[in-house]
């Protein structure tokens, strides 16, 4: 295959926008977008809540200055304030982008965009379309995709760097519908496949595919991954299957209240009730939990989401995918019952290290989006950032990739390269004695995740995380493939998903386990409280002969001083 | 508030089979099916049924499958005969349906190219996207974006709404009458997005894009089957779209040139004035005296022989009751224009 200046992997937010920035930016570059499924279909379209900006529309005094301030009190200070400045300067320009190419936003009465109050935010300044904001961004940016004609390669899994020294020459992939290995030499790779946190399996409200492809690929190629142990429990996932409620059902005004009939958030967060920041909410209500107050079912235990005191008429016309789903995955309509949840992961603060332009150590590697770490949200992600955190550093670094396409050379992937990878892609498929099952692996990952790097971490819990990953990591080395044919062959997608996951779940682990201390959604029961003499400062992780090693890098400070964080 | 006991608590399974299409193109010369039989309890859906086959019976089931909560729409398949979410599909649900007590029938979407197993490709639907320019071709500039929002009135927004819900998961596709019989049709999933497209006040190529959809193959092949309408996942009303796209090409942009809209006008008239149509003289006045001679004189030579000629025009007497008829229709009409000028305000 010829060559191309810019090969991006992943088709959701972040890879749209960065493939229509580049081609703006330089429209004689050829690009390609690389995506495991059709990029309508990408997580983003998950993202219920909204986009936050200062527009001011809501809350004529909010400013920029509120949004950046909020984000880093939000982030537990460990966000690198240059990073969030810039997130939260452009956020106003790139919603209003996205307005004139035919986002259809909610309204105000004044016919301006639409926001709603969200955690941590000091003023109502979350852009919305209904409850489907990410849904209508995704498929904004898909139909604008399409009319600039960006070369789409659906269905098509990304395998590995290729790598000549320290020099990256392209990327491995399969085209799932013929099973091939195909090469993609490219002066320019763009990261931008979303998030890790289905390594949580039925705990985690993300899509089968948020397996960390990206983040793996790249810690596998030496690059190094940033905050990996930050990982965001939403407060609501759905008892039984642990999808999202959006934090929007709060902002408009739902209540959350124990078996004891009690709006317990008054212990927690007496100003700002349910709409706290996420990990304060998120820990409140398992707290409930363990302590005796929550509901019991065979599905697990729960607490109520009440929405019934809002009315019909706001529950249909702001919140009907949450009463769609409510009804179909918990048989309970919200207008007449409350709806049963507990917290879920749900989102991946670390990620590949980027600095502000999306670059990482790798020279024509970036990445951007949820599979980046510049880092904007640090220990703890405010709702609503992550959609605008997709927009502006998927922009930003295809904005980047095209400027400096040109300073390398065109990479050249030997055949013998795709020859080896379709040897090891047929070798998980060869009959052998004892074997493992890909689905027993997964299902075991996600448990000993939620329950030893869960909400509330302890040394002796940790420990016997990093120890289970260690043992499934060398379980999985029989796992078989039984699928043997080439076309759409899901079952060897699923393995080598499952090889992302554990990858990084060692990562995720290590990193919970070095730090002794409690910051944004990491919380140690051993380490309660913020140590910022020792602990102020970023987890690198780095994969090194097979072993990962741990190493720090500082937090850019600024305007800001580290306070306690308290709502 | 009462602490309400759990109503899915009674744990009651029972042994469902799944039928499911198997095709492997690499293999197999022809589909079959297999069946597989799992206990199933209340709460469980067909996604998460086929999920457990996958991993515990049989790794070779294929099918698509991602965010596994209704949004993204991967999951689109045949279940007991209808085009479905299975992730949003719960099995004691289709129960109903079965054939065979507890068979639950497992098959691809129709009306797309077979792939493998419950997969099929997406690809001419997104190539018809595109043929239709489904997207906002902006009227700012480029060089302006991002420097002041477009003022959109609720009403506006409302007119399009429902439209942006859809989630193209293809079931409409799937169950498409038209597209059974021509490939080409332009399919109900792409004219939903035209007509979202034609209502944005943002967009500037309203008329190129009207034009197209009035050509063959477009607007005017939908037989009003309604059932995309029956089956839309999001419970999208696709068919006031279809409406929508055909009064804008009569009434706002005067295409009154086109095969279709001479179709429906000539229908009108006859309804009105007879209470009934006046086969013979239809196509003629749809689509002319040059192309019906030369199109439809075999066929109208076969019906003589067979005897099953339409009866000319004199013949066709007004229904019974027709001027009672006939006032209706002009008070509906005019109902129908009233609300087309509030609605363009």
């Amino acid at each position: 295959m010829k060559p191309f200046d810019i090969v991006i992997v992943g088709g959701g937010g972040a890879g749209l926008y960065a493939a229509m920035e580049a081609m703006k930016t330089n429209p004689s570059l050829t690009i390609a977008v690389l995506s495991k499924v059709y990029p309508n279909r990408s997580h983003t379209s998950a993202a219920q809540g909204g986009a936050n900006a200062a527009l001011g529309n809501k809350a004529k005094d909010d400013t920029v200055e509120m949004h950046i301030f909020d984000t880093i009190k939000g982030s537990d200070y460990l966000a690198d304030q240059d990073a969030v400045e810039v997130l939260c300067g452009e956020a106003p320009r790139i919603i209003r982008e996205l307005d004139n190419m035919g986002t259809p936003w909610s309204r105000m009465d004044d016919n301006t965009i639409a926001q709603r109050p969200f955690g941590g935010a000091g003023r109502p300044r979350c852009c919305y379309c209904a409850d489907k904001t990410g849904h209508t961004i995704l498929q904004t940016l898909y139909e604008q995709c399409l009319k600039k004609g960006v070369m789409f390669f659906n269905e098509y899994f990304a395998l590995s760097l290729s790598v000549n020294g320290s020099r990256m020459r392209g990327l491995l992939a399969m085209n799932i519908k013929t099973g091939r290995v195909e090469a993609f030499p490219a002066k320019t790779v763009i990261f931008a496949t979303g998030g890790y946190a289905k390594m949580y399996w039925n705990r985690s409200s993300n899509a089968a595919g948020n397996t960390g492809d990206g983040q793996a690929i790249a810690f596998r190629a030496g690059i190094p991954l940033k905050d990996m142990e930050f990982v965001q429990f939403h407060p609501t996932g759905l008892r039984k299957s642990g999808l999202l409620v959006t934090e929007g059902a709060r902002g408009e005004g739902g209540y959350l209240v124990n078996a004891d009939g009690e709006r317990f958030m008054a212990r927690y967060a007496k100003e700002k009730m349910e709409l706290g920041p996420r990990d304060l909410v998120a820990r409140s209500i398992e707290t409930e939990i363990l302590e005796g107050r929550g509901f019991d079912s065979p599905a697990g235990k729960y607490i109520h989401l009440d929405l019934t005191h809002l009315g019909a008429d706001l529950i249909r016309s702001r919140l009907p995918q949450i009463r769609e789903m409510s009804m179909q995955f918990e048989g309970v309509d919200p207008i007449h019952e409350p709806i049963p949840v507990r917290p879920t992961a749900h989102y991946s603060m670390g990620g590949i290290d980027t600095d502000n332009f999306g670059r990482t150590v790798m020279g024509g590697v970036y990445a951007a989006g949820e599979c980046g770490c510049v880092s904007v949200h640090g220990a703890n992600r405010l709702g609503g950032n992550s959609l605008l955190d997709i927009l502006v550093f998927g922009r930003i670094a295809g904005n980047t990739a095209a400027q400096e396409a040109g300073k390398f050379a065109p990479g050249i992937i030997p055949e013998s390269e795709i020859r080896e990878k379709t040897e090891e892609l047929r070798s998980y498929m060869k009959p052998s004695g004892h074997y493992e099952r890909y689905g027993a692996l997964r299902e075991e990952l996600g448990q000993t995740l939620a329950m030893n790097v869960g909400i509330f971490r302890e040394a002796s819990l940790l420990k016997k995380g990093i120890e289970d990953v260690s043992e499934l990591k060398e379980r999985y080395r029989h796992v078989r493939v039984f699928d043997t044919s080439d076309v759409y062959n899901t079952n060897l997608i699923q393995v080598l998903e499952l090889k992302n996951m554990l990858d990084l779940a060692e990562s995720v682990a290590a990193g919970a386990y070095a730090r002794e201390e409690s910051r944004g959604s990491h919380t140690r029961v051993d380490f309660p409280v913020r140590n910022d003499d020792k602990w102020h400062r970023h987890t690198m992780a780095t994969l090194e002969n097979g072993k990962v090693v741990l190493g720090e890098k500082p937090v850019t400070m600024g305007r800001y001083e580290l306070q306690e964080r308290t709502y | 508030m009462t602490v309400s006991t759990d109503p899915h608590i009674e744990e009651v399974k029972k042994d469902i089979t799944f039928r499911v299409f198997r095709f492997n193109p690499q293999i197999d010369s022809k589909p079959y099916f297999d069946d597989y039989t799992i206990k199933v309890e209340r709460g469980i859906t067909v996604l998460r049924s086929l999920n457990y086959i996958k991993e515990h019976l049989d790794s070779t089931v294929s099918f698509r499958a991602f965010c596994q909560a209704g949004i993204c729409g991967s999951c689109a398949m045949r279940v007991n005969g209808q085009s479905k979410l299975a992730c949003t599909t719960q099995v004691w649900e289709v129960l109903e349906k079965c054939r065979e007590p507890n068979v639950i029938k497992v098959e691809p979407l129709r009306n797309l190219p077979l792939v493998k197993d419950l997969i099929v490709d997406m690809d001419p639907l997104v190539d018809k996207m595109k043929n239709y320019s489904n997207w906002v071709e902006s009227t700012m500039s480029e060089e302006e974006m991002g420097k002041k929002e477009f003022l959109i009135p609720e009403e506006e927004f409302l007119r399009y709404d429902k439209a942006t819900d859809c989630i193209l998961c293809a079931s409409c596709v799937s169950e498409c009458s038209i597209l059974r019989a021509n490939s080409e049709y332009v399919s109900p999933a792409v004219l939903l997005k035209s007509y979202r497209m034609n209502a944005d006040s943002r967009d500037s190529i309203h008329d190129l894009r009207l034009a197209e959809l009035v050509k063959d193959h477009g607007v005017w092949d939908c037989t009003h089957c309604y059932r995309c309408q029956e089956t839309c996942v999001k419970s999208i009303p696709i068919m006031d779209a279809i409406h929508g796209i055909r009064e804008d090409a009569i009434e706002c942009r005067g295409m009154k040139d086109t095969s279709g809209s001479k179709h429906a006008e000539a229908f009108m008239s006859d309804i009105e004035k007879k209470g009934k149509l006046v086969e013979a003289t239809l196509p003629i006045r749809t689509n002319g005296m040059v192309w019906t001679l030369r199109n439809l004189l075999p066929m109208a030579m076969k019906m003589i022989v067979k005897r099953r000629t339409p009866p000319p025009p004199p013949l066709v007497k007004p229904s019974k009751g027709i001027k009672v008829f006939r006032s209706m229709f002009r008070e509906m009409t005019k109902h129908v224009r009233e609300d087309q000028k509030s609605h363009k305000k």
